[in-house]
């Protein structure tokens, strides 16, 4: 194989483009990692100010445990070699959340037990639904596990007779199962607090998508990284690098080369070029098609598809690095979601104006003295793109973020503001810079009846529109989200490996 | 468990989930073949806010002091300068002998007035760039600047509405565009301005100041001389009596001059029991005390080639590769932005650490702008 030659090559060193770098590199093969940035990771990084180091996007992460109760993300660590060298902490709560229309508020804890009494405590009567709602979430684990062995190609014998209720659950939303299964209205609601992780209202999110998320915080807890999610992607990268692969970082990618509907390779903005019949993108579809590939090379279907896909949340993140811990505050917890109301359809038309006042916060202390917060917006739609331009930027960024300062203050009755030491405040703007995603957005396509999980996973093989290009990543068939990039970029991996070399 | 249900009966339900895919197709099917033409607005957006480095020509020079000249700098490669918070810098790059350097410095105009921007430089003692750009930069020189950049800005939320800044010499300049952001102006109750200088005739900007003091009576302006008694002016340093009498109580207070004044002016404030958030200082550069003039071996892997340079124990990594007209990813200069992030592979160096994340100490990476050899070394850095 000449130099400039490669089994596969993979564009964006994001979660999900390292997941697949590294898993291909390590079963042997010649890779090639592109990112147009300075530091892996995409999003999964942090930033320092004064004191402060800040992650920039990992609220918490699923599916992941720890050695003696691993999830699916800490299995392909440990296979990749890297699950040792991180410093992670479980969460031992799941989370607490407002509805402030009501001044109700719910926490919420981990272990399926304690989850089960707490539930009762708050919604009496919600117990035997719930046992309902769990022994489900077993079986859609069960069933997706089985969906990965099978590398996307399920047996529908087996499925029906060994995931029966996956099957019947599997078509429909959160809401309508929760519905069928009798539990109390507000203990499904309290439930469904979650589903602005992934974007869409509990009528549309895919009801097996969500039950193995939840269920996986609930079992293993939420983990986050003392040394932020920038530990991960390092570690990624440089066990990468350490098994032969070439990474290049500062180089973005202009053209993908495409002849015959089959990959060809690509050719770098400074012009260099490299060969390959397997491409694995971590950048969207969108830029992919409609920037990389020659007009001529994009199959109409492409096209298609993209017209049926829409843009999902944008978010809106204030960073701040307070000079009181979490006692001073007053606040004992990691996680706050905090809703106008936990009817998710309603907040979901609301979040789609800026100042709507729906937040989910983090919280943690730092250092002996003081304590980061991370409060995050999500707006859905084109407001911000409508609202902003190079006149009025700083002033709407400002306004935006006293607005959910205060919001925040009001709703948890703490005061903030006189303990603000540092300030860093993104906007879409600042995720369309950093991750050149299209709008800034941050949560990949929106989850809808037909572009769910499910329907993307059982369609994915058909719809390689060109032989060898593959997406990972939060615009792949997992959605959004660190642990989903993290499996969906291993399992393109492995499904490259089964291609032809 | 009875049957399991959800629609009429678990068959349907089963024959739904096939469909999941059919459905999807259908979809597709439905869709048009052509894509619209999605230009993506904030993305357009992001080139005017950050444009990948700007071409400009000098269009005047104005000698403010002996040492000091402010240089405007008029768009070459856009229409208008990208829109900057008051207390932004930008990264001149300047060639001289066919080596390019790169140094911060922090625009002294309106941010209102985007037409161009005024930089204001001070001879530095040996120093390369100041002293080329005060001796031998002429009108219609050309250059190219990155940024604008930097976290020197007035933050609503974290800072108060009674402000202090205190300027040494040439870190006057941030200041400049403060006092000529109205916007700025307008958000603020009062503003104590203490500006020291070695002589009257080393204010940079004094009549300027005045005009704008005298336009606004939220602004008052304490000039004090070092090494000149005058009258009307403040006599020694900005010590802690002169800053008393302006009560610094529940007031921001911002700081931008030599390392030696905020060191200074450090120990005050902890001294009264200041808490960090009321302080923010313009970075700067602590050069080490007791570097050895011994030289080096500094061999640099990038994208494609390896590289040996000399470098001087008391020269930046970067200063020696700027020397050796190797390319550089520099921003600020000074170990805060991490542009200029790299892998130590091998080598003893001397270095900053302080804005590194926690796990790229971990794995050895670096902040070149700030580091000095002890060794030879080896750095790894994503450039070609
Ligand atoms: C955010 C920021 C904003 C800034 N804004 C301004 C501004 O508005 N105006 C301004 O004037 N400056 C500003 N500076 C400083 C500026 O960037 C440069 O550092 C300054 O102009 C000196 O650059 P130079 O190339 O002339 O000096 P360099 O060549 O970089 O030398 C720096 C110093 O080292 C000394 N030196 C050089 N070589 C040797 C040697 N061999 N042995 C001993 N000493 C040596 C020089 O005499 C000089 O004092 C700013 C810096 C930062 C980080
Ligand atoms: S250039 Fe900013 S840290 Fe080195």
């Amino acid at each position: 194989m000449k130099d400039n030659e490669f089994d596969t090559i993979v564009i964006g060193a994001g979660n999900g483009g390292l997941t697949a770098a590294l898993t291909l590199q390590k079963k042997g093969k010649k890779v090639l990692l592109l990112d147009k940035g300075r530091v892996p990771g995409g999003f999964a990084s942090s930033f320092v100010r004064g004191r402060f180091e800040f992650e920039a996007s990992l609220h918490e992460l699923c599916e992941y445990g720890d050695e003696s109760n691993p999830g699916e993300v800490y299995e392909i660590f440990k296979e990749l070699g890297i699950a040792k060298s991180l410093e992670t902490k479980i969460i031992p709560e799941t989370f607490c959340v407002y509805e402030t229309s009501t001044n109700s508020y719910y926490e919420m804890p981990i272990g399926e037990e304690k989850f089960l009494e707490k539930m009762e405590s708050y919604v009496p009567n919600s117990k035997e639904s719930m046992t309902i709602f769990f022994s489900l979430c077993k079986e859609v684990q069960a069933a997706f596990k089985y969906f990965n062995e099978t590398k996307g190609h399920p047996d529908s014998q087996v499925l029906m007779e060994k995931f029966p209720r996956f099957m019947v659950v599997a078509p429909y939303p959160v809401e309508k199962v929760l519905k069928e299964i009798k539990m109390p209205l507000r203990a499904r609601q309290i439930l469904e607090t979650y589903w602005s992780y992934l974007g869409s209202p509990a009528s549309k999110l895919s009801f097996a998508h969500y039950a193995s998320m939840i269920y996986s915080y609930i079992i293993k807890g939420p983990v986050i990284l003392n040394k932020n999610s920038h530990q991960i992607s390092l570690a990624l990268s440089e066990e990468f690098e350490n098994s032969g692969g070439t990474v290049k970082y500062l180089t973005g990618v202009r053209e993908i080369l495409v002849n015959n509907n089959e990959v060809e390779g690509i050719i770098t903005k400074d012009n260099q070029k490299f060969l390959t019949k397997h491409i694995i993108s971590n950048i969207s579809p969108n830029v992919v098609f409609e920037k990389l590939i020659k007009k001529e090379n994009v199959p109409l279907r492409a096209n298609q598809l993209l017209n049926t896909r829409i843009l999902g949340a944008r978010g809106i993140c204030i960073y701040l690095g307070l000079n009181k811990t979490m006692e001073e505050l007053g606040l004992k917890n990691y996680s706050y979601f905090i809703y106008q109301t936990l009817n998710s359809d309603i907040e979901y038309k609301r979040m789609h104006s800026i100042y709507n006042g729906n937040l989910v916060a983090t919280l943690k202390n730092y250092g002996k003295d003081s304590s980061i917060l991370c409060i995050t917006s999500l707006v859905f739609g084109d407001e911000f793109t409508r609202l902003v331009n190079k006149e009025n930027y700083f002033e709407i960024k400002e306004k935006i973020a006293e607005h959910f300062v205060s919001s925040f203050e009001k709703n948890l009755n703490v005061n903030i503001k006189d303990a603000i030491e540092e300030i860093e405040i993104a906007t879409p703007l600042t995720f369309a810079r950093y991750g050149g995603h299209p709008d800034g957005v941050i949560y990949g396509y929106l989850a809808t009846s037909y572009d769910n999980l499910l329907p993307r996973i059982m369609t994915e093989e058909q719809e390689i529109f060109i032989k060898g290009l593959r997406f990972c990543g939060g615009f792949g068939s997992r959605l959004s989200g660190y642990s989903s990039a993290y499996i969906n970029g291993h399992q393109e991996a492995l499904k490259t490996l089964g291609e032809d070399f | 468990m009875k049957e399991f249900k959800i629609g009429l009966n678990a068959k349907l339900d089963m024959l739904k989930f096939r469909d999941l895919g059919i459905n999807r197709e259908k979809e597709i099917n439905k869709a048009s073949k052509e894509i619209k033409n999605n230009d993506f607005q904030l993305n357009d957006l992001v080139k005017i806010m950050h444009p990948n480095g700007i071409r400009v020509e000098v269009t005047k020079i104005i000698k403010e002091t002996d040492d000091t000249k402010s240089f405007y700098l008029k768009p070459l490669s856009i229409d208008t300068m990208p829109p900057f918070q008051s207390g932004a810098y930008i990264t001149l790059l300047v060639s001289i002998d066919k080596r390019t350097y790169k140094r911060a410095y922090s625009i002294s105009s309106s941010p209102s007035s985007l037409n161009e921007y005024r930089i204001t430089i001070k001879k530095d003692g040996n120093g390369i760039v100041s002293n080329y750009m005060f001796n031998t930069c002429a009108i219609g020189d050309k250059f190219n600047i990155l940024g604008p950049f930097g976290n020197f800005t007035y933050q609503s939320l974290r800072d108060q509405k009674d402000v202090v800044f205190i300027a040494g010499g040439s870190g006057i300049t941030p200041f400049m565009a403060y006092l000529q952001d109205e916007k700025f102006l307008n958000k603020i109750n009062s503003l104590t301005l203490f500006y020291g200088a070695k002589s009257e005739f080393d204010l940079i900007f004094k009549k300027e100041i005045d005009e704008i003091k005298n336009k606004n009576n939220k602004i008052k302006v304490i000039y004090v001389l070092s090494e000149q008694k005058r009258d009307g002016y403040s006599y020694g340093l900005i010590d802690e009596e002169k800053l008393l009498k302006e009560k610094l109580d529940n007031k921001s207070i911002f700081i931008s001059g030599p390392i030696k004044m905020y060191f200074y002016l450090n120990e005050i404030f902890k001294k009264l029991d200041i808490p960090n958030k009321y302080i923010r200082h313009e970075i700067f550069k602590e050069i080490p005390e007791n570097l050895t003039d011994k030289t080096f071996n500094l061999t640099i892997k990038m994208l494609d080639k390896i590289i040996t340079i000399p470098c001087k124990g008391n020269e930046t990594l970067i200063n020696s590769m700027e020397k050796n007209r190797v390319k550089t990813l520099v921003h600020c200069t000074v170990g805060v932005c991490g542009f200029c992030r790299s892998k130590l592979v091998k080598g003893n160096v001397l270095t900053e650490n302080t804005f590194l994340r926690a796990a790229d100490k971990d794995y050895y990476y670096i902040h070149p702008c700030v580091t000095y050899p002890l060794s030879d070394v080896i750095i790894e850095i994503p450039i070609k």
